[in-house]
C-alpha cells in the first residue's frame, strides 16, 4: 500500500497534518451560479439516427424491424414525477423514441397531497428493506389518491405500463372485457429483501398486471405472473452524457469553485439516505487523511421525495465548514452542469446502500470514469469487482478504494469497460 | 489455395444473408444457494437457461476482455468462493459444443465430481444467491445481403453485434457442427477455406465482441488483396 503525502491533507477536525496549514480558499468559491435560477429552453430529443453514432446503424434497424410488428399500437406510461430521479429522465427520451418508431406513447403522471408522498416515500423506503409499521391510515391515503388519479385517467392504450408502487393500484381501472390491454408493473427499485407489511399490502395488487419487469434478478419475488429483467439506460445524447467542449468543463468548474489542479471525487445523487452520501463524507474525511482531494457532492430532489431537504441538511452538518467539500442542490435543469462535473472529475462515486440500478453509475462508466459503488441492489450487475470499477461495502472500503485509485494513477487508466466509443 | 486474384473476382454461389437476434430475459423460478442447489438446477433447469448463461452471457458482456466465461464460473468464484472449480467450470467453451443438452451435462459432470471428491462444500451458503434466468429469442434479418466479398466485409463491418453473436457463436446450435456461419459460407459457397478457418479459430474469450469483428473484417480483407 502507498500512500502519498498531502498537499493540504487535514484530519477530521479540520487541523494541519502539515507544517503548513491549508490555504483559505477564495471568497468566490462557493458563489450562485446562474445555472441555478433560470431553466433554459428544453432541448429537442434527439432522433433514433443520431444514435448510429454511437450503436451503429446496424442496431437502428434492429430496433426499426422489431417495432414493425407493434406499428400502431398505443403504450401508456405513468410514474409519479414529471422531473428529477431516473424514471422521469428515461421516459423523457423514451416517449419520443417509441412514437419515432410508429408506437405512439402517452406519458402521464400521477398527483398526490405531502401526505400521498409521504406515504409512498415510506413505501420505497419499506420496500427497500425498512422497518415500516403499515397503518390503516397509510393504505387508506396511498389507496385514496390512487383512485382519484384512475378517475382522472383513461386507459385506452394498447399496453400499460406502470412504474414503480406509486401508482401500482390503477390496475384496478382494467376492464378485461372493455380492452384487451397488457399490463405492465416497471418496477425501478431493489425488491430483494421488501418490508414483508408493505410487500404483503401490494403483492395482491401486483399480481393482478400480466408481468412484471425489474431492474436486477435478485429482485424478483415469489409472484404469479411472469418477471422478466430490463436494464435502465441513460442517453448517450443528452445533455447529461453528451461530449462537451472543454471550455464548458472550466466554466462549470468556475462557477462551482472546483479546483481542477487537485483530484475530485463526485457523487451525484439526490439527497437521500438510501445513497449515503453522509457516508461519502464519511469516506472522503478518512481518505483525505493520506491522499489529497476534494468532494463534489451534487444533487437535488424530486417532486416525490418530501425527504430530500432535511437529508440534505444532515449532509451539510456531517461536511461542517470544510472547504474541500462542495455541496450543490441543483435543480433537475442542470444536467449539462452534471455532465461537466462527472467528465471533470478523477474519480466518481456511488455508495448507495439501496439501489434498483444506479444510472450515475452507467453515466460514469459511459464517460470513462473510474467509479466506486456500493456493491448492493443492480450496482454488481453494473460493475464487475476491480475489472470495470471498484464495488464497496463500508464506509471504510470507500474510503480505502478512494486512496488506492487516486495513487495508483496506472490502474485508473486500466480500468473499465472497453466501449466501441463510435461507430 | 486460392489466389488473391481469385478471390476478388470469385462470385459465392449463393448470397449471405445477415440476419440477428433479440432476446427476453425471463427469470425463471429455479435458484441455487449452494453448490448442491446449483447441481439440482442444473439438472432441471430448460436448455433456454442453459443456453443463457453460456451463450448469451457473452453476448452481455461482450464489452470486456476477461473474467466472464460462463455465469455459473463467476458465480462459484465470487460468491462461493472455489477458484478450483470456477476454474474448471470456466474451461467449458461453448465452442465445442454443438448442442445445450451436451453442455448441461458436461457442466453437471464437473460440479458432481467436485462434489464427489469435496462433500463438505456442498452445503456451505454462497454469498449471494444464483437466479436462473432464460431468453426467449426473436430471429430477424437485417438489411445486409452480401452477394460479393466486397459486400460480406462491409456488412461485418457495419452489422450489430447482436449479428456478429448470432452468426459467429449461436449458430453452431443450429449448423450441430463445430463452425459458425461465416466461416460455413466462406467454405462452402465461396470456397475460401483458409480464411473460413481463420475465421474459426478466433479467440472470442479473450476478445471483446468488437475485437472479434475487427479481426474478421482483417482476415477478410487479406482475402480480398
Amino acid at each position: 500500500m502507498k500512500l502519498v503525502k498531502p498537499q493540504t491533507a487535514t484530519h477530521e477536525r479540520g487541523e494541519s497534518l502539515l507544517s503548513a496549514p491549508p490555504q483559505p480558499l477564495p471568497q468566490e468559491r462557493r458563489k450562485v451560479p446562474r445555472t441555478w435560477e433560470t431553466p433554459p429552453a428544453p432541448v429537442p430529443a434527439p432522433h433514433l439516427d443520431e444514435y448510429r453514432t454511437i450503436v451503429g446503424m446496424g442496431e437502428i434497424d434492429e430496433l426499426r424491424f422489431l417495432a414493425r410488428e407493434l406499428k400502431g399500437k398505443t403504450v401508456k406510461m405513468v410514474n409519479s414525477t414529471a422531473v428529477g430521479g431516473g424514471v422521469a429522465e428515461m421516459l423523457n427520451r423514451l416517449v419520443p423514441l417509441l412514437g419515432e418508431l410508429e408506437v405512439p406513447a402517452h406519458w402521464d403522471v400521477i398527483t398526490g397531497g405531502n401526505d400521498f408522498f409521504e406515504v409512498t416515500k415510506a413505501f420505497h423506503n419499506a420496500l427497500h428493506g425498512a422497518e415500516y409499521e403499515l397503518t390503516k391510515s397509510a393504505q387508506e391515503i396511498y389507496l385514496a389518491y390512487n383512485d382519484q388519479n384512475r378517475q382522472r385517467m383513461q386507459f385506452t392504450e394498447d399496453m400499460v405500463v406502470i412504474h414503480d408502487p406509486q401508482p401500482a393500484v390503477l390496475i384496478t381501472s382494467r376492464k378485461e372485457k372493455d380492452t384487451p390491454a397488457r399490463w405492465v408493473w416497471r418496477c425501478h427499485i431493489d425488491l430483494s429483501n421488501p418490508n414483508p407489511q408493505v410487500w404483503g399490502f401490494l403483492r395482491p395488487f401486483i399480481e393482478k398486471y400480466d408481468a412484471a419487469i425489474v431492474s436486477s434478478q435478485s429482485f424478483a419475488r415469489p409472484l404469479s405472473i411472469p418477471q422478466y429483467l430490463f436494464y435502465p439506460c441513460i442517453d448517450p445524447l443528452s445533455e447529461k452524457n453528451k461530449e462537451l467542449d472543454e471550455s464548458i468543463v472550466q466554466k462549470v468548474c468556475d462557477e462551482f469553485g472546483v479546483d481542477r489542479s487537485r483530484p475530485i471525487l463526485t457523487q451525484v445523487s439526490r439527497f437521500d439516505r438510501l445513497k449515503d452520501p453522509v457516508g461519502v463524507v464519511q469516506a472522503f474525511k478518512l481518505a483525505r487523511k493520506y491522499v489529497d482531494c476534494q468532494l463534489v457532492l451534487a444533487g437535488g430532489g424530486a417532486s416525490d421525495d418530501p425527504e430530500g431537504a432535511l437529508v440534505l441538511k444532515e449532509v451539510k452538518e456531517a461536511a461542517g465548514d470544510d472547504p474541500d467539500i462542495i455541496i450543490l442542490d441543483l435543480p433537475p435543469w442542470c444536467a449539462l452542469e452534471i455532465n461537466a462535473l462527472q467528465r471533470v472529475s478523477t474519480i466518481v462515486v456511488q455508495k448507495s446502500i439501496k439501489e434498483g440500478f444506479g444510472l450515475t453509475v452507467t453515466e460514469a462508466l459511459w464517460k470513462g470514469k473510474p467509479t466506486i459503488a456500493g456493491a448492493v441492489g443492480g450496482i454488481p450487475n453494473q460493475i464487475i469487482h476491480k475489472l470495470t470499477g471498484m464495488l464497496v461495502h463500508s464506509v471504510e472500503g470507500c474510503a480505502y478504494q478512494i486512496r488506492y485509485l487516486l495513487t495508483h494513477p496506472e490502474f485508473r487508466r486500466t480500468t473499465g469497460p472497453e466501449w466501441p466509443r463510435t461507430r | 489455395m486460392t489466389t488473391a486474384a481469385q478471390s476478388i473476382s470469385r462470385t459465392p454461389a449463393k448470397p449471405f444473408y445477415f440476419n440477428t437476434s433479440a432476446h427476453l430475459l425471463r427469470i425463471t423460478t429455479q435458484k441455487a444457494n449452494t453448490l448442491t442447489e446449483l447441481l439440482e438446477a442444473l439438472h432441471v433447469c430448460p436448455d433456454d437457461s442453459i443456453f443463457q448463461h453460456t451463450f448469451r452471457t457473452l453476448q452481455e458482456h461482450h464489452f470486456i476482455r476477461e473474467g466472464f466465461s460462463n455465469d455459473f464460473a463467476h458465480w462459484v468464484l465470487s460468491a462461493c468462493n472455489e477458484p478450483g472449480l470456477a476454474e474448471q467450470l470456466a474451461s467449458v467453451d461453448v465452442r465445442e459444443f454443438t448442442s445445450i443438452g451436451e453442455l448441461r451435462e458436461r457442466f453437471i459432470q464437473i460440479v458432481e465430481k467436485h462434489l464427489q471428491l469435496h462433500p463438505a462444500d456442498g452445503a456451505r451458503m454462497a454469498d449471494e444467491t444464483f437466479y436462473f434466468c432464460a431468453s426467449d429469442i426473436v430471429v430477424m434479418p437485417t438489411n445486409f445481403v452480401a452477394e460479393t466479398m466486397r459486400g460480406f466485409a462491409k456488412g461485418l463491418r457495419e452489422v450489430s453485434v447482436h449479428s456478429i453473436h448470432h452468426h459467429f457463436i449461436e449458430a453452431r446450435l443450429r449448423l450441430k457442427l463445430m463452425s459458425n456461419d461465416f466461416s460455413q459460407w466462406l467454405h462452402e459457397d465461396v470456397g475460401l477455406t483458409d480464411t473460413a478457418r481463420a475465421l474459426n479459430r478466433i479467440d472470442i474469450y479473450t476478445a471483446t465482441l468488437e475485437d472479434v469483428r475487427g479481426q474478421m473484417v482483417r482476415a477478410v480483407e487479406r482475402a480480398l488483396t
